[in-house]
């Protein structure tokens, strides 16, 4: 089993190539319950997102108004929580690689593969909402 | 529809249904965890974030069915870890002896198909239409608990249409017409597989040599035709959604499944 950057890794690039494509948007991993409140760094790497043809540039968090950064805080955080749920999905993948499939680890497997669904889900309406409100 | 003999876990079977269940059975579960290896590839061309979380999150879906299934086959004597094994080890090329994965999910044919974030959204638009009604007839086969479980594996694949029709939209809505009319050409290319993904018509002289046997068994539930006509009817009106057609003329891709129907399963790893 190979570990990067703090991560244990299947023996392939699969995931940490997937997680380098996040890290693109802000993602990065934390060990043991570490938190991050570098809003305005994760809203650069974040806000293209909220661009359109009407409003081509989206601005700095410093700038945005209190409630506007109150959304972006809740939209961030919830990034946050669906990156420690991917870690979650990731370790059971390499759990059930290394101690083999059996049916208590396939379920427990589910169980952190819904919450990683359910935090992406949460995102995207997070996105939604904020984009609403960035709109006006 | 005939009424089939039915068993549950631990039932005894006839050896011929046996080979045949683990047959099909490891062909889905091998094929849903390459098939995920594959989307996770697809993450290179995400364009925003939430593009590549949505993503990320199919990858983790697709591998959890693997999972399910893998797990029922244990249950009928199947060494399953050594098929994780070969998958994990080997995701570019694993030794078809030792695994079934449909040839539409190797990564020769695979990375054919995929040069932008487009062909990401419609093949979700495209083909996942076609899993969803191939893979749809197994909630009625005739072993119960693979039956179940694909009640449970029916309702994400649903979910993966909807990643489709919504990422396909939001190509339009960043890139306008210019790409909505870029998209309508990349449609035949994954029709083509979609129309091959559940095999060969049930009568004529082109028809699988091992449907009868499937059908017979009531591990394969409907004829082709059957999916066919589902296919296009959720194709067309996912298609729609998104203010897209469907092509005309399309013929039907079966190289790119080809396996599933093989009397030659993997033995060396059960």
């Amino acid at each position: 089993m190979m570990r990067e950057e703090g991560v244990v890794e299947l023996p392939n690039r699969l995931f940490a190539d997937g997680r380098s494509i996040l890290a693109r948007f802000g993602y990065r991993h934390l060990e043991n319950g570490a938190d991050r409140d570098d809003w305005a760094a994760m809203w650069d790497l974040l806000r293209p997102d909220f661009a359109t043809a009407e409003q081509p540039e989206i601005a700095p968090y410093d700038t945005l108004s209190e409630e506007a950064q109150s959304l972006a805080r809740a939209y961030m955080r919830i990034r946050l929580a669906a990156d420690r749920n991917l870690e979650a999905c990731e370790r059971l993948h390499v759990q059930l690689y290394a101690d083999g499939i059996d049916k208590g680890r396939v379920e427990d497997y589910a169980v952190v593969r819904d919450a990683y669904e359910d935090s992406v889900e949460a995102f995207g309406a997070a996105r939604e909402k904020l984009a609403a409100r960035l709109s006006l | 529809m005939p009424d089939w003999k039915t068993y549950d876990k631990g039932d005894p079977m006839p050896e011929d249904y046996r080979k045949c269940l683990i047959h099909l059975m490891t062909f889905q579960a091998d094929s849903e965890y390459a098939g995920a290896q594959r989307v996770a590839e697809n993450m290179r061309f995400a364009p925003r974030p939430e593009e590549a979380y949505r993503l990320s999150k199919k990858v983790m879906e697709e591998m959890g069915h693997g999972y399910y299934v893998w797990a029922l086959l244990q249950d009928l004597g199947v060494d399953v870890d050594a098929r994780l094994q070969e998958l994990v080890q080997h995701p570019d090329n694993p030794d078809p002896k030792k695994v079934n994965v449909i040839n539409g999910f190797r990564k020769e044919n695979w990375s054919q198909w995929f040069e932008c974030w487009e062909d990401v959204a419609l093949f979700s638009t495209v083909v996942t239409p076609a899993a969803v009604a191939f893979l749809g007839q197994y909630r009625e086969c005739s072993y119960k608990p693979w039956a179940r479980v694909n009640v449970r594996i029916h309702k994400e694949e649903h979910g993966h249409l909807a990643f489709g029709v919504w990422a396909s939209k939001r190509c339009i809505e960043f890139g306008g017409e210019e790409t909505r009319a870029f998209m309508q050409t990349r449609i035949p290319k994954f029709m083509r597989v979609g129309l091959g993904f559940y095999g060969r018509p049930s009568t004529g002289g082109g028809k699988s040599a091992m449907f009868d046997k499937y059908y017979e068994y009531g591990i394969k539930v409907k004829k082709p035709e059957e999916l066919q006509a589902e296919y296009l009817e959720l194709l067309e009106s996912r298609l729609a959604e998104v203010g897209l057609k469907v092509p005309a003329d399309i013929e039907a891709d079966y190289d790119m499944r080809m396996g599933y129907e093989a009397d030659e399963p993997a033995t060396a790893a059960q």
